[in-house]
């Protein structure tokens, strides 16, 4: 399907960055993971991923200092992020979406065929050929 | 009439009527004895703990200066609060004020020819007057003290119920993951596998955080009881090490030492391997770069001790007496992503409480927190 596109995931809980793997390699995504802020920072360089899951809750900087260093950052500022975390309070969810998440997804809330379905949404556009 | 020292310096009496009602009533007595004799003084002295204090004074002296006395080193004193009569020796006048509680002060008059020709029933009048001023202010106090630890305990709660919730969201995102595409039919065997002991995992996670809450809830209305038989130590030490095992990290390793002999204790099992794991827990999430585990048991022939070791983050030194509570869990920046709910901790002591033990917390030289648990020898 789309084996090109690269996912990275920003996620320090075991469990759940290997389910959302297992999900979107079954979905024909390619998937790297940053177990907290700082490896997640320097992957979103040195890996050049299309899409990015970000947790909120992370050890050394937590998901909205990555996202706020993520968009700073010339070679990560256009990479689209979701935030995917425990935490679904509205003044976080404003707080992502104003730093420039494109949605605020609950894990509990949310289907992991949906993490594919997000990913899908939002790089399809630049997959199509141009015109 | 003599002016009043305006500072005040007792602190169980704050509340400003009732204090007002104390001075008035010592104004009273500073023109209690009759014309012609010079009231030098008088006093409002409170009991505390076989001293008395002065608090008040018709004379403008700095509190400082105003005197502490120990009640059995001054016979005047001594006699007015163990009868709570007047005392009156012709130069000072002593006049016990009794509160709910029993005397809680006196007042004292200074001046030669002591209570004079005054009306009898005048000191007793002042007395009560002073004490039902202390009295109202101690009670207004304690009041607003109490006010102020329900507003605080009322925060903690809703703290604690948004930890909660958010440590329960964890564990179910990732049963409902694993559950939606199981149903979908979408993983392959060994992923299967994978998701099947995930999901029991995480369902067990579930079941230990909701036992928790549910153990604090009865703890604060029943209180636990124990189911108690003899249990060899050492073997219930082995059992904890080995159920948390799984949750170690690459970097952990643990070190166990332990005498030849047996250890026996009376004890709870259940509760003693929860109280255990709980500590081996913490010290596994609070070593986040890995290190040595290390879990000892000792005993004498009063008590078994087992401590639990880390060297990782190690607990701020002022907010240590916090560890313990109900809803003391520390959030530090840089404990911030660590899960947990506090509660394990709490019950663990208050477990081991019940044990006729304890738990203390140290820090562990170089870094990290060392837990020692006691238990009396059986």
């Amino acid at each position: 399907m789309e084996e090109d596109v690269k996912v990275l995931l920003i996620e320090d809980d075991v469990a759940a960055a290997e389910m959302y793997r297992l999900r979107l390699v079954a979905d024909g995504y390619s998937v790297v993971i940053g177990h907290d802020g700082h490896e997640g920072l320097r992957m979103a360089t040195d890996e050049a991923p299309d899409f990015i899951y970000l947790d909120l809750r992370l050890p050394g900087l937590d998901g909205f200092e990555v996202l706020e260093r993520l968009r700073a950052g010339t070679a990560t500022m256009h990479i689209p992020v979701i935030i995917l975390t425990n935490y679904g309070e509205p003044e976080l969810r404003e707080r992502g979406l104003k730093l420039g998440a494109l949605e605020f997804l609950v894990k509990s809330d949310t289907d992991p065929a949906e993490l594919s379905e997000s990913v899908e949404r939002a790089v399809s556009p630049r997959a199509l050929p141009s015109i | 009439m003599p002016d009043l020292a305006t500072s005040w310096d007792d602190p169980s009496t704050t509340d400003g009527a009732s204090r007002d009602l104390v001075l008035e009533a010592l104004r009273l007595a500073s023109r209690l004895v009759s014309s012609g004799t010079r009231v030098r003084e008088a006093r409002c002295l409170l009991l505390h703990n076989d001293v008395l204090t002065s608090v008040a004074s018709s004379r403008e002296t700095e509190a400082s200066e105003r005197g502490r006395y120990r009640v059995s080193e001054h016979a005047n004193f001594d006699r007015a609060i163990s009868t709570g009569q007047v005392v009156d020796d012709g130069s000072t006048v002593v006049v016990p004020a009794r509160g709910d509680n029993g005397v809680l002060g006196v007042i004292t008059i200074d001046g030669e020819g002591g209570l004079g020709d005054a009306q009898p029933a005048t000191p007793a009048t002042i007395a009560h007057i002073v004490g039902l001023g202390v009295s109202q202010s101690r009670a207004v106090n304690e009041l607003q003290l109490e006010a102020e630890r329900s507003r605080r305990l009322e925060r903690l709660k809703s703290e604690f119920l948004n930890i909660a919730a958010h440590e329960l969201r964890s564990p179910l995102g990732i049963i409902r993951g694993y559950t939606s595409m199981l149903s979908e039919g979408m993983l392959p065997n060994p992923d299967r596998e994978v998701a099947l002991s995930r999901i029991t995992e995480k369902a067990e996670e579930m079941a230990r955080l909701i036992s928790e809450m549910l153990e604090t809830a009865r703890l604060e209305t029943l209180g636990l009881e124990l189911e108690l038989e003899p249990v060899d130590l050492l073997e219930v030490v082995d059992n904890a090490v080995h159920a948390m095992r799984p949750l170690m990290g690459p970097r952990h390793q643990f070190a166990l030492a332990a005498p030849g002999d047996d250890i026996a204790v009376v004890a709870d099992k259940r509760r003693l391997t929860t109280m255990l794991t709980n500590l081996i827990d913490n010290a596994i999430k609070y070593s986040p770069a890995g290190g040595e585990i290390e879990i000892a048991c000792d005993h004498d022939e009063r008590e078994a001790t087992v401590l639990v070791r880390d060297h990782g983050i190690g607990i701020n030194a002022e907010q240590a007496h916090l560890l313990f509570t109900r809803f003391g869990r520390l959030v530090t920046p840089e404990t911030s992503h660590i899960r947990g709910t506090g509660l394990g901790l709490y019950l663990a002591r208050e477990s081991a409480r019940l044990h006729g033990g304890d738990i203390t917390v140290s820090p562990t030289p170089g870094g990290g927190s060392t837990f020692v648990v006691t238990l009396p020898i059986a």
